[in-house]
């Protein structure tokens, strides 16, 4: 009861409560459905209750915000309401319509009560909220984006967000280094949260890095699995969703869960169900570029041979008609040699008989003409020789009688000139008698000689030289006493 | 041979040799030529497949490195 103090009634803060729970009990005595935003859903792990923060907002500011108790039984039962409708739990940030008593109490103050939460309105909402974010990007132009890129021929660098302890991890990093075909990739990880509230902004932050680094890369890989299919919302978040619908180069992604595709799935690049198809999708890229190599190599090097096989041909069959066509010309050409020289030899055969003949004919001509001219030749040669005989005894009488004529001449004329060179004879040999040295020495002159030799001069001798002198009737040695010469003058 | 070509030149230039010997646009004179450079594209290519050439530690380097590029909406 309240104290009295004057004219004041003074209450206990106790006493005040009281009162209020009282009239709000009394008042509120059963329960009704709520809509409204858990901004908050404060569980306390130790206890397991919850107290959700429970807000409503117009054009952004909060008009109203209310405390609420969630007990523990009942929030167990209502989360796995949500797991089961909405593969989330029951988290912040989500719309609830709930069934709820207002509940006072004195130390706590006014509380919602928390009796029961509809999953399908929420489940409604996210949807709506997923909605949204897909028109947003298309209303923004870019909910294709990504998926414009040209994956390259051989995506074969990768970076991976995922967790290194992710089975989906195991499972893709096995598909893609354990292949068959030797085929080699490159991956780095880029590690995040990839489910519940977090993941979002992990998933971005981390995308924010490969940016930084995108020109090492040819694909990001977004890879989760084994980690059933709760909390999945994030995927359908608007940020997460346009980073990736942004991203330079494409985004592939392997959520691997079983629900309906989320947004960020719907504008990636490629989206598997799981991680390991989304390695296998790898690999087929790189099949699709392995097999037309294989392909060309298998052609190229059939084509070349057929083409080698189709020119040898070819030539084999020009060479063969080549062959035939010369054998058939020579042929033809043979029997035509063959023909003309037959012709010829005829030909020679004629011309050969008729000159032949011609050639006898000329001959007997020329037999003909000889005997003529022989006949004609001996004519004239007897005429010639009567002719010869009659002048040579003509000629013969003539130059007998100038013979004779002459005979006589020379006997008178030779008789003549003998008788005068006997004449001049006589007188030569008297002349010759007077000079001869007889005659001389008869008339008184001698010869001296000294060694045979004539003496004609004084100096040819010398006293005591002995000389012999000749005189017309014998001879004289003498032994020279002196010898005299006359002066020279000159 | 030209200067040093990339894998996705060299997978064209191969589709490219093959057709043009399907369609007999290639004379023996040219045949050997091309079955040597289609050699060197398969060559190139199947290489391509079984290497990378990326480096780990460049990258992490590069990451510490870099600043943050402006995400650029338009592009």
């Amino acid at each position: 009861m309240p104290e009295k103090a004057g004219d004041r009634s003074i209450f206990s803060l106790h006493e005040v409560s009281r009162s209020i729970q009282k009239t709000l009990t009394e008042r509120y005595n059963s329960s009704f459905w709520v809509k409204a935003e858990m901004n908050k859903l404060n569980y306390y792990k130790h206890s397991g209750h919850c107290y959700p923060e429970l807000v409503e907002k117009k054009e952004g500011r909060v008009i109203a915000q209310i405390r609420a108790n969630l007990w523990r039984d009942d929030y167990s039962r209502i989360n796995q309401n949500f797991l089961q409708l909405l593969k989330e739990p029951l988290k912040d940030g989500i719309k609830i319509l709930f069934r709820a008593k207002v509940s006072f109490d004195p130390v706590h103050g006014l509380a919602l009560w928390i009796m029961d939460i509809d999953p399908a309105f929420t489940l409604g909402d996210l949807e709506a909220e997923k909605l949204e974010t897909i028109h947003r990007l298309q209303q923004e132009g870019i909910y294709n984006r990504n998926k414009r890129h040209a994956l390259p021929l051989l995506p074969q660098r990768i970076a991976i967000i995922s967790v290194e302890t992710s089975k989906g991890l195991a499972d893709f990093l096995k598909v893609i280094n354990g292949n068959d075909w030797n085929y080699r990739f490159f991956h780095l990880l880029f590690p995040s949260l990839l489910q519940g509230d977090h993941a979002a902004p992990a998933i971005i932050s981390q995308l924010r890095r490969i940016r930084k680094v995108k020109d090492h890369f040819d694909v990001v890989a977004i890879i989760r699995g084994g980690g059933g299919d709760i909390g999945l919302t994030c995927y359908n978040n608007y940020e997460l969703a346009k980073a990736i619908a942004l991203f330079p180069i494409p985004v592939i992604t392997g959520i691997g869960h079983a629900t309906n595709e989320t947004v960020a799935e719907m504008i990636s690049f490629s989206n598997a169900i799981t991680p390991t198809k989304l390695a296998e999708y790898l690999i087929q890229q790189f099949h699709n570029f392995s097999v037309p190599v294989q392909e060309a190599e298998r052609r190229i090097t059939e084509l070349a041979r057929r083409k080698v096989i189709s020119e040898k041909d070819r030539f084999e069959g020009v060479l063969r008609s080549f062959r035939h066509l010369t054998e058939n010309n020579i042929r033809l050409h043979y029997g035509e040699i063959r023909n003309l020289s037959g012709s010829l030899r005829q030909q020679v055969k004629f011309r050969m008989k008729y000159e032949n003949e011609s050639l006898q004919v000329t001959k007997r001509a020329i037999v003909k003409s000889a005997g003529n001219l022989c006949l004609q030749a001996g004519t004239a040669i007897d005429n010639f020789a009567v002719h010869i005989r009659k002048d040579s005894k003509k000629q013969l009488g003539h130059h007998s009688a100038v013979v004779s004529q002459l005979r006589q001449k020379l006997d008178v004329h030779s008789r003549l000139a003998v008788k005068e060179k006997i004449l001049e004879l006589k007188n030569v040999e008297k002349n010759i008698n007077n000079m001869n040295p007889v005659n001389v020495l008869k008339r008184g002159y001698s010869i001296t000689l000294r060694n045979g030799k004539v003496i004609r001069s004084g100096e040819e001798v010398n006293p005591g030289d002995i000389i012999h002198t000749t005189v017309f009737d014998g001879s004289i040695t003498s032994i020279v006493q002196q010898s005299t010469q006359p002066d020279h003058e000159s | 041979m030209k200067a040093k070509i990339n894998y996705t030149e060299a997978f064209e230039e191969l589709q490219h040799i093959v057709s043009e010997i399907e369609q007999g646009e290639i004379s023996v004179d040219e045949l050997s030529e091309k079955v040597k450079r289609a050699t060197e594209l398969i060559k190139l290519c199947k290489n391509k497949l079984a290497t990378t050439e990326e480096d780990v530690n460049k990258i992490l380097t590069e990451l510490d490195t870099a600043t943050d590029e402006e995400e650029d909406e338009d592009d």
